[in-house]
């Protein structure tokens, strides 16, 4: 290839689909052929599905030809996180515990992106149980950074950022309970939404903290992002964090520009609450130049500082996660990989009055957030404070759980979206976060799409992989 | 590793943990910790939670 379909978006390919330009049959052969060629180097996957994948594809090609277009993701591959469920397939959330777990039926999300024609290319590395990597002590080997395989790619959802990046699929699905989804989207220089908390359903897929988990879209651009959100957003009765509000079309507002919009920036997050890399820093006061020279009212605003958002957070994720892996840490200790064990075990010795002080706390941390954001439409942060570190850097790996501003916005449930924000001088992605009101998504598609137009960062991809 | 550490992790029902794990165990309490020294004591008897409880349709 052709490295022509490797990084085609989800938006060009849909037109190109439907206009019977491009066989759903040789796409996705392509993109299989790419993915036996250079995932041994990058591990996104841990189960690819060829077969399946083919018949998907052959199945949508007969219905376009015939007339039945489904909608933009009919014909186009997409891959997930292997936390979440596909009937007949293992889901091993990349772990030896659930070796042999094989769903009974699709997640919510699952049913929606098959309703709508797409063709899953197979099951996505992450940290497991979304909690604890990169780790070496699994079955399967952490995904690598395509960037700088020699780079942590993020996580938890890591073979969804991985694999966008290395051109594997244009579409992919993760999941965010303190930063999952935006992480890999910071460090592999793609776009990763975490929506609304009840905006996407949870059913079917495994839970790290109930009260924090999200699900949302990666992707590489904005377009395609509001695209596949559209396919997976809306009520789910059956999930009892749903929310039970209308979806509106998310595509709407892209292409309005930013003149007028009152933008908060939240500054004292990337500089005094953490001091964060020069280089990043630099990215993101450019990016509010940017905003405000094409019109958007920028202005600091005050929150509560990182270290209280981190806090309260940790221990809300550390006694739910307990919650849902206290049998399997008595029983079968040994099977977790050391790093999530670590992290799991910090439930433990969690007191009932420490999570319901924290979940006290949470409220009022909410309503400071609400307070400050009274008078601006959508906020811009860091997402991540430092590019990607190395992937045997111990230190640097630990102190990616605090150097970073995406904690704040699972205690909140606001939606983040975190986009491309340039490149360090070693080539490595740089970014940054806007953050809306509930259920704010489409304005932040807005800003960030605004912006992708602007610099062109999204048009970049690792140069040793265009082949 | 100490006995105390042991013991602990036994009353928790942790008794499958290995000196490594236990390692593990306390580096992970120590983290926590700081967490928890952060967590506001003084807060309004009133203050609720997030997430209260409404048995929202049910009644209905």
């Amino acid at each position: 290839m052709n490295g022509d379909l490797a990084y085609l978006g989800l938006a060009e390919a849909a037109e190109l689909i439907r206009g019977k330009k491009l066989s759903p049959v040789e796409y996705a052969t392509a993109l299989l052929a790419r993915i036996e060629r250079h995932d041994g180097e990058y591990n996104a996957f841990i189960a690819l599905t060829p077969e399946r994948a083919l018949s998907a594809a052959r199945a949508a090609e007969s219905e376009i030809a015939a007339g039945r277009w489904r909608g933009p993701f009919h014909g186009v591959p997409y891959a997930l996180k292997d936390i979440i469920d596909v009937e007949g397939l293992q889901t091993t959330a990349h772990s030896k515990i659930l070796i042999g777990n094989i769903a009974r039926r699709h997640a919510v999300v699952t049913e929606r992106l098959e309703a709508a024609g797409g063709v899953l290319l197979g099951k996505l590395s992450t940290h497991e149980f979304a909690i604890g990597g990169p780790s070496f002590d699994l079955p399967w080997p952490p995904a690598r950074n395509p960037w700088n395989r020699d780079h942590f790619c993020g996580g938890s959802s890591s073979g969804s950022g991985a694999g966008l990046a290395a051109g594997f699929f244009p579409a992919a699905l993760g999941t965010d309970t303190g930063g999952s989804i935006r992480n890999p989207a910071s460090m592999c220089g793609i776009t990763g939404m975490k929506p609304t908390y009840g905006r996407v359903s949870r059913r079917g897929v495994a839970p790290l903290a109930f009260s924090l988990d999200h699900i949302g879209p990666m992707t590489r651009n904005v377009r395609d992002n509001a695209l596949m959100l559209q396919v997976v957003a809306g009520h789910d009765p059956s999930d009892p964090g749903s929310a039970d509000e209308s979806v509106p079309d998310y595509g709407a507002l892209l292409g309005r520009g930013v003149r007028g919009l009152r933008i908060g920036v939240i500054r004292h997050f990337y500089t005094s609450d953490v001091a964060g890399d020069p280089e990043q820093v630099t990215a993101l006061d450019a990016a509010v130049n940017l905003l405000a020279e094409a019109g958007a009212e920028t202005s600091e605003i005050v929150l509560p500082a990182l270290e209280d958002f981190s806090a309260c957070g940790q221990i809300i994720l550390a006694a739910e996660a307990y919650a849902v892996h206290e049998q399997w840490l008595k029983e079968r200790p040994q099977d977790y990989g050391a790093r999530a064990r670590e992290r799991l075990l910090a439930g433990a010795k969690l007191r009932a009055v420490d999570y319901v002080q924290a979940v006290r706390w949470r409220r009022e941390l909410r309503e400071r957030v609400s307070a400050a954001f009274a008078d601006i439409d959508l906020a811009i942060t860091a997402s991540s404070m430092d590019p990607a570190c190395r992937i045997d850097d111990d230190a640097a790996l630990a102190a990616n759980y605090w150097r970073q501003a995406r904690m704040p916005f699972n205690v909140t449930g606001q939606p983040g979206l975190v986009i491309p924000a340039g490149f360090s001088r070693s080539g490595l992605p740089l970014s940054l976060q806007l953050v809306g009101h509930p259920f704010g998504e489409a304005l932040l598609y807005r800003v960030a799409h605004f912006y992708e137009d602007a610099t062109g960062w999204t048009k970049r991809h690792p140069p040793q992989l265009s082949d | 590793m100490t006995k105390e550490l042991r013991d602990k992790a036994r009353t928790l029902g942790l008794d499958r943990l290995t000196d490594e794990h236990l390692t593990q165990f306390e580096r992970a309490a120590t983290g926590m910790e700081r967490h928890l020294q952060r967590l506001p004591r003084g807060m309004p008897a009133a203050q609720e939670p997030a997430h209260v409880y409404r048995a929202k349709g049910e009644l209905q």
